[in-house]
């Protein structure tokens, strides 16, 4: 299992999975935006979605969990 | 000097079921066959260094003997791994330092720290002065796990395990429950620690890095300008806030792919040694792939140790620049990032070696300083032709200066006056034209002709070396 959590303060701009989906090390979860750029959150393991924890729109802060991959 | 990875590491035939733990054996895997040439006696002190060549370059190497008490470090053994570091330092040749060891011989007590010590001292006296490589196949723990380090680049095999204590002991003290691999394997010192350089996937794959590393650093080569280009035209997306991998630009740069160091740990700056016209060059560039390519503390840190790292050795440095800035943040600030990422700006403020500047999309605020700027003393400073250089983006800028006056403007029309004071800013603040002007951009470059615009600049600087050690930053 593996949590992803994001690593600075920024707008959920776009989600590209769901809760459910199989994923490979590297594929892109997220889009956040912030200091101007589109800032791809990518899965470190290959795994299922087991969590999806933001919505487009969300603003989430340094630390906050993104989803978990098991 | 080629083909490394394809090369044959031939298992002794004499000895049937030789211990894979023998020094001997493990030192023939790292060097070339035959030119082993031991410069200690084999004996009981846990510890066996030779001479040799890795690709025809001479080479000091020492090994634990992981046979004898777990290869833990006794005054004798530890005076056999001083007497190689003299011999490297009097031949002027890179030490590889091979490390299976449980650390300090508990029996010989406060005489074996006094000995791991003085190995300690001795890396130290050398740091600066021969390229250090530690390659780590076993366990390395206390004395064990600060010698390698101490040195320049940090190679891990998947059986190599580094920590100060131990899974015991850390449970006994504070009640946490870890494993070896799981407290100091590949996983957490690639992500997270920072301690490894390069994991590799076996015992033999960590020599065959080590090898690469070491002619890398050891045998530098005079760069030819005359080197195929590369068109790196379609490498940057079409909008200018969109992400993308830096390494295919760093890959495409070098003669053949480099060894990438800290590949996990702070991704956002890319750190790698390879060739370019032929001769060694480290390469710094941002990802925005990650972080959208922020300096933060961590990636400031790892940058700023690799930049000590190839002015100790006269490497010279090409620095690919797309950043927008420093990051910002609660965590960042409480992290340090002010400490450390000023290292950075030491490293670069300090290098002797030639180092050249490409923009090549942005570079704003006090990372366009940080990243080898005009003013840090860059050799030469390019710009592809789309870049954008300013203390910051042009809406952030005007939402800023121009507050007031957006303040009082009637809401729908808010959208509309600020991107007609951002464009009234751009042309005031100059962008790239402005940095041309002020010499701190010397030259724009088609993205086609880069590497023989930054080969071409490093063939004609003055070749230079900073006096200094690298300390593990």
């Amino acid at each position: 299992m593996a949590e992803v959590r994001a690593e600075m303060v920024a707008n959920v701009w776009k989600v590209l999975v769901a809760e459910g989906d199989s994923v490979e090390d590297g594929d892109t979860l997220v889009i956040l935006e912030s200091m101007k750029m589109e800032i791809p959150v990518l899965a470190e393991d290959d795994g299922v979605v087991a969590q999806l924890k933001v919505a487009e729109g969300d603003v989430i802060q340094e630390g906050d969990l993104i989803a978990v991959i098991e | 000097m080629t083909v490394l990875d394809n090369r044959v590491v031939t298992e002794p035939s004499d000895k049937e079921a030789a211990d894979p733990r023998d020094p001997q054996v493990r030192l023939a895997a790292l060097l070339d066959e035959g030119s082993i040439r031991l410069i200690t006696p084999e004996d009981r002190s846990g510890v066996l260094a030779a001479m040799g060549r890795v690709e025809g370059v001479p080479v000091v190497v020492f090994c634990s003997d992981a046979r004898v008490q777990g290869g833990a470090m006794g005054s004798e053994g530890c005076e056999h791994i001083v007497h190689a570091y003299d011999v490297a330092v009097r031949e002027r040749v890179p030490v590889i330092g091979v490390w299976h060891s449980g650390g300090a011989r508990l029996a010989e007590g406060v005489e074996s720290l006094h000995a791991v010590g003085r190995v300690f001292a001795a890396m130290t006296r050398a740091s600066g002065v021969v390229p250090q490589l530690s390659v780590v196949v076993g366990p390395a723990a206390g004395g064990a796990a600060y010698g390698p380090a101490l040195t320049d680049i940090v190679i891990l095999a998947d059986e190599g395990r580094i920590f100060v204590t131990g899974p015991d002991v850390v449970r006994s003290v504070t009640g946490e429950q870890i494993d070896m691999a799981a407290l100091g394997g590949p996983e957490p010192h690639s992500k997270r620690s920072g301690v490894v350089h390069v994991v590799a996937k076996t015992e033999t794959d960590a020599y065959v890095q080590a090898r690469r590393l070491a002619v890398l650093l050891g045998h530098q080569g005079r760069i030819r300008t005359e080197v195929d280009e590369v068109d790196f035209s379609d490498l940057l997306p079409e909008s200018a806030r969109r992400a993308y991998d830096v390494k295919p630009l760093v890959k495409g740069l070098l003669d053949e792919p480099g060894v990438e160091l800290h590949p996990k740990w702070a991704p956002n700056i890319v750190t790698t040694l390879g060739r370019l016209g032929g001769r060694t060059v480290g390469v710094i560039a941002n990802n925005p792939m990650r972080l959208g390519g922020c300096l933060d503390a961590a990636s400031a840190e790892k940058a700023a140790r690799f930049v000590r790292m190839c002015d100790a050795f006269g490497v010279p440095l090409v620095v690919l620049v797309d950043v927008p800035g420093y990051l910002p943040g609660v965590g960042q600030e409480h992290d340090g990032v002010v400490r450390r990422g000023a290292k950075l700006l030491h490293a670069f403020a300090e290098a002797s070696v030639p180092r050249v500047t490409l923009v090549t999309r942005k570079a704003y605020g006090g990372a366009y300083i940080a990243m080898n700027s005009r003013s840090l003393g860059a050799t030469k400073v390019f710009a592809w032709p789309t870049t954008q250089i300013a203390v910051m983006g042009a809406v952030a800028a005007v939402r800023i200066l121009k507050r007031r006056e957006l303040a009082a403007a009637p809401e729908e029309e808010r959208a509309a006056l600020e991107t007609k004071l951002a464009e009234e800013h751009e042309i005031l603040a100059g962008g790239l034209d402005r940095a041309i002007e002020l010499g701190v951009v010397d030259e724009v470059i088609k993205p086609e002709e880069t590497r023989g615009a930054i080969a071409r600049v490093l063939a004609q600087a003055t070749p230079a070396r900073g006096a200094h050690g690298n300390i593990p930053l």
